[in-house]
């Protein structure tokens, strides 16, 4: 009964001004699909640094003639011995011009005019190290780099954290937006919820006359915002859902180094939605109507 | 069932100009009194009622309502007051978009009171004020009468120990109004106490019942089977 009465009224609420409803959805769906999509990328950048600080690598590029005198077979020899002796390198692989060059083909292969501008023999061979401490780099800099036949030691975490740094700035600036964006959703409530109880003033004032409780005669606004919240928050949920596990695939095709997100990331982002909407939208509620109908 | 001691009143108007509403008023009414309050507009009388339902709080003075000190009273606690007053303004105050079902039926919804309740009691009260055969009409399509009805059947719906009423009669025609006097007395002999306030001097001194009377917020007289003037 009383459950009942809330919700229908929370419903005529609703329904009475489908523009202002229509608004306040759309501004909760814009901000927490920005919301979202940066939790989102959090997750991505996570998952990748995970997977490639796992398998840090430092790249040795041998010389080919292009830069300095092709590395021979004893400097490469030697140069394979003493890194697998060291006492930093965990591991140490050996990827040939020909891998190097199959690597980029598949690696760009949707991208035939790229491919098409290199042969096999453009790249450089590499030894490719992982460390114990991948805060070693410097000692591995400092002693390879001056070896005969080596072109240049390249430390690949700087590249991750070239990306971890772009991705970060992005991440931040959808953060941001979807904060304001949120904020400006919060007052467009409190300000549909404030001319929601103004059209029912005359309701309210019979019911606080004949002693209906506080709660009893706020429920119904409070509600009212907080449904266009969730609804708002599904649709953003529902417009992530479609999306991103989309992108996420076109992009794990021609990114083969990094692991990425699927759905199954998409729906677990979705309660933080829900509880970003619908709280969102309470605490409006609340602020718009403390004045408006006390006792 | 309702005491004030030494109540003071004052409404502030602007940044330095106030209105006493109340001054130094001590009423005591019992259980089961009708009782009205007189006095020119502007003398007091809402404010006297409005005290009583803490919509308004006295700024000195003690009051009690039912047996419970409303200074002292928590905020939350008001609806439970209200439970035990029914309230009848001079516009009724009917929910225009309700019938007259159910705006009755809302004063006991909105409390909580489950469907039987309501189905039970709602028709028992408009037979008492009879409007049995209104019940599916909305307000507009009845009478200020018929309408003043109804608004005494929302506010006496839950059986409230006491009965507000601030100018019932005012927009009423004189023999509308000896109607609705006559519903208040029926009420008041349930065991029900009344307060009216009024200026209606046919009323008051055709009832002879106790008279309050209140000039510029004082009390100025308060006399047992009284009647409206000094010279009745
Ligand atoms: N909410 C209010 N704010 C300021 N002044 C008020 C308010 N309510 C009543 N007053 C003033 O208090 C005095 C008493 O008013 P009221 O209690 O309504 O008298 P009555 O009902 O006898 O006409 C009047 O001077 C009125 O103008
Ligand atoms: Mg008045």
């Amino acid at each position: 009964m009383r459950w009942l009465y809330i919700l229908h009224e929370a419903f005529i609420g609703l329904r009475r001004n489908l523009m202002m409803t229509f608004a306040v959805i759309l501004s909760v769906t814009v901000s927490l699909t920005l919301l979202g999509a940066s939790l989102l990328l959090n997750e991505q950048v996570e998952l990748a640094t995970d997977d490639w600080v796992g398998r840090v690598e430092v790249s040795i590029f041998l010389c080919d003639d292009r830069t300095c005198p092709a590395v021979t077979p004893e400097q490469q020899e030697e140069l394979r011995e003493d890194l697998q002796d060291h006492e930093v390198v965990d591991e140490v692989f050996y990827e040939s011009k020909q891998e190097a060059y199959d690597r980029f083909t598949e690696l760009f292969a949707d991208q035939p005019s790229l491919v098409e501008s290199i042969d096999p023999d453009t790249l450089p061979a590499s030894f490719r190290v992982s460390l114990v401490n991948p805060n070693l780099f410097n000692v591995i800099r400092d002693q390879f780099a001056a070896y005969p036949g080596v072109d240049e030691v390249v430390d690949q975490r700087e590249v991750l954290n070239q990306f971890l740094r772009f991705t970060n700035v992005v991440r931040n600036a959808a953060l941001t937006v979807a904060a304001i964006q949120l904020i400006a959703a919060g007052v467009l409530i409190a300000n549909t919820i404030r001319v929601a109880a103004f059209a029912r003033r005359e309701q309210t004032s019979v019911m606080r006359l004949v002693g209906a409780s506080n709660w009893y005669i706020r429920l119904p606004f409070v509600l009212e915002g907080v449904i266009a919240g969730v609804i708002g928050a599904l649709v953003s949920w529902g417009l992530l859902y479609g999306t991103v596990p989309r992108v996420a695939d076109s992009l794990a095709q021609d990114i083969e180094l990094m692991p990425f997100i699927g759905a199954s990331q998409v729906v677990s982002v979705g309660p933080w939605l829900l509880l970003a909407g619908g709280g969102i939208a309470a605490i409006s509620s609340i602020l718009a109507l403390r004045r408006f109908l006390d006792v | 069932m309702i005491k004030l001691e030494n109540v003071t009143k004052t409404y502030k108007r602007g940044a330095n100009d106030q209105v006493i509403a109340l001054n130094d008023v001590s009423i005591e009414v019992i259980k089961g009194e009708f009782v009205f309050v007189v006095g020119p507009s502007g003398s007091g009388k809402s404010t006297f009622m409005k005290i009583l339902t803490r919509e308004q709080m006295a700024d000195e003075g003690d009051v009690w309502v039912a047996g419970k000190n409303l200074a002292s009273m928590r905020r939350w606690k008001v609806p439970v007051l209200r439970r035990e007053i029914g309230y009848v303004f001079q516009d009724f105050k009917l929910l225009s978009n309700k019938t007259v079902y159910e705006n009755v039926a809302f004063a006991l919804e909105v409390i909580g009171s489950n469907r039987r309740q309501i189905d039970k009691r709602v028709p028992e009260v408009l037979e008492l004020v009879g409007l049995t055969e209104k019940q599916g009409a909305y307000p507009h399509e009845l009478s200020g009468g018929q309408q003043q009805r109804v608004s005494v059947a929302r506010a006496f719906v839950n059986n409230p120990r006491i009965l507000l009423c601030d100018e019932p009669t005012g927009n009423l025609d004189p023999s509308t109004s000896v109607g609705i006097m006559k519903l208040l007395d029926r009420i008041n002999r349930t065991g029900a106490t009344v307060v009216m306030a009024t200026h209606d001097q046919h009323i008051v001194d055709s009832m002879r019942r106790r008279v309050i009377e209140l000039d510029d917020g004082y009390v100025v007289r308060d006399q047992t089977r009284g009647v409206y003037g000094y010279g009745g």
